[in-house]
């Protein structure tokens, strides 16, 4: 797997150019072509740029931050420490620890719940029709709005932070699923039709596979409103979980100890959609090579 | 030695559809009363003009679209819907992308419900058969165009069909490799004597493919004429059949048929 830089732009359309009568397949799929040249350079290039931009910004921050009263920023050096100190002693293990729990759970059930609806809503004309309207509302309202009334319904418990993180996620997760069933190719189907298939092979066998890349691009922006949605309710609630951690060093004026939790929800974000994004190309490889 | 039995036999097939511009509909007739059978082991090639009608009796055989009116008849029996008796070939291979070649020509066993193995051992006979053994392993977007062409034949090949229906299976491919293909379905043709409704807008590959080309008149779609081509099998390669001055006649013959005379097209 040779992938440098300066790729030809012809690579990928390589099996356009092969001749059928001699199909030379290239046993490496992720192969690609590139000229022959100088070495290539520009991609550590680009990782030397990019770390001098970290320290660059960093640093300033560091510098202003020191010159700054702590009470309204902080710098990395003084997060820094915090962190020690709040790992040391346990505690943003703990609410790390809660708090994803309730992410996880809550982002499982409505993925669980987004595709089954997805699946029925993209396939079936009257469950569209019996539904889009209140789907369309519920998505386009900021329903983190309901955040008291759900407090009302749940109480402060897991409860309420299961149901507000469910209720965001489900429905990127449903309705990038019922575009993706809309949007099976017609000829998919009538492969099927010519074959025969009944409607749970169709269903199981076209349906499902066509429409996995789309559930996977619903799951990773499910998952980024998941996160909105388990640190507001974090807010509200304010017992456990790193949502509740920035309510108590706010209120405390600890800023640096604030900071903390702030970046651990940074990097959770940048994890879990990374994750979700490499699950999306690895499961349609063929996307972006058809269309 | 007597003609070979009657495989399939249309009878008076017509259809019509409602086209809708607008808060407009109109009827279009697409077929009229069209007739013609295909003997076992023939190669017969529907050819016309666009619009009249080709590839949609091709997909009332399969069973894609339902016929209005006439039969359309199997070893003499009546089919109204799809079945696993007729193998189609689309225009677009229309491979499933998340399959590989091989498990793309498991497609219609898997359907069927072959176990596992018994369906692996018939797809890798047919991938030997369109000659891609070595490219069972491979996704569509990883193949040429005429690679996923020959899976397309290997697919409908694989559940044994009784008729094989192909849609202008090369006309997307360059001329090159479609020259390559019309040959090695001649191969596969002899080899299998697979009874084959061939759709096509090439003159040459009719002529160089079929047994008998049906020639279709548009709007309405009606069967003009029906042309016995005389070349015994084997058959030269194409190239050299164009010299033919036998195949010269019969291509001037279909040119004559299907080109449009002014006064159609005004009205």
């Amino acid at each position: 797997m040779t992938t440098l830089s300066f790729a030809d732009p012809m690579g990928s359309d390589m099996s356009e150019n092969r001749i059928a009568s001699d199909p030379a397949p290239i046993d490496d799929a992720d192969a690609r072509l590139e000229e022959i040249g100088p070495p290539p350079r520009a991609r550590s290039k680009a990782w030397i740029v990019r770390l001098a931009s970290i320290v660059v910004v960093v640093g300033a921050w560091e510098i202003f931050g020191r010159q700054v009263n702590p009470l309204f920023m902080s710098s990395p050096s003084a997060i820094a420490t915090a962190a020690v100190r709040l790992i040391a002693d346990g505690e943003l293990f703990e609410a790390l620890k809660s708090s994803l729990w309730t992410l996880l759970v809550g982002f499982i059930t409505a993925s669980a719940i987004g595709v089954v609806l997805g699946l029925l809503i993209g396939r079936y004309k009257t469950m569209d029709a019996a539904t889009d309207w209140l789907v369309n509302a519920l998505y386009s309202t900021p329903l983190i709005a309901i955040m008291p009334l759900v407090i009302l319904w749940f109480g402060l418990g897991d409860a309420a932070k299961l149901f507000i993180v469910c209720i965001l996620a489900v429905f990127p997760v449903l309705i990038n699923t019922a575009a993706g069933v809309r949007n099976v190719p017609t000829q998919l189907i009538d492969v099927s039709a010519a074959f025969a298939a009944n409607e749970r092979q169709v269903f199981l066998k076209i349906i499902v596979p066509a429409t996995l890349p789309y559930i996977m691009t619903g799951l990773r922006l499910g998952i980024g409103r998941s996160i909105i949605g388990m640190v507001v309710a974090e807010f509200f609630t304010a017992i456990t979980g790193l949502g509740a951690m920035i309510v108590k060093y706010g209120n405390q004026y600890d800023t640096a100890a604030m900071f903390v939790p702030i970046l651990v929800l940074m990097f959770l974000g940048i994890g879990l959609t990374t994750l979700l994004k490499r699950a999306e190309e690895h499961f349609a490889p063929w996307r972006g090579q058809e269309d | 030695m007597s003609a070979p039995p009657i495989k399939l036999s249309v009878r008076n097939v017509t259809k019509t559809f409602r086209v809708r511009k607008g808060s407009d509909t109109s009827l279009l007739n697409v077929l009229r009363n069209v007739n013609f059978d295909v003997r076992q082991g023939e190669i017969v090639s529907l050819i016309g003009e666009s619009g009249c009608g080709k590839t949609t009796l091709l997909r009332i055989v399969q069973g894609l679209i339902r016929l209005d009116s006439g039969d359309l008849l199997i070893d003499g029996a009546a089919v109204k819907r799809s079945g696993r008796d007729r193998g189609f070939v689309f225009q677009q291979a229309s491979l499933l992308p998340w399959r590989t070649a091989r498990q793309n020509v498991e497609f219609g066993l898997e359907l069927q419900g072959m176990p596992k193995q018994a369906r692996a051992d018939r797809a890798m006979q047919l991938l030997e058969l369109v000659s891609l053994a070595h490219a069972a392993d491979q996704f569509p977007h990883q193949m040429s165009g005429g690679m996923q062409q020959r899976i397309g034949l290997a697919r409908a090949l694989a559940i044994d069909p009784a008729i094989l229906l192909m849609d202008e299976p090369f006309s997307a491919l360059d001329a090159q490799t479609r020259e390559v293909l019309q040959t090695e379905l001649m191969r596969i043709h002899a080899q299998t004597a697979k009874t084959t409704l061939f759709v096509t807008h090439d003159l040459d590959e009719a002529i160089f493919l079929s047994d008998r080309v049906v020639v279709l008149a548009a709007r309405p779609g009606r069967v003009k004429k029906i042309i016995d081509i005389p070349f015994a099998h084997p058959r030269p390669e194409l190239t050299a059949l164009r010299g033919d001055p036998a195949f010269q006649a019969i291509r001037a013959e279909i040119w004559s048929l299907i080109s449009t005379p002014p006064v159609a097209v005004a009205a």
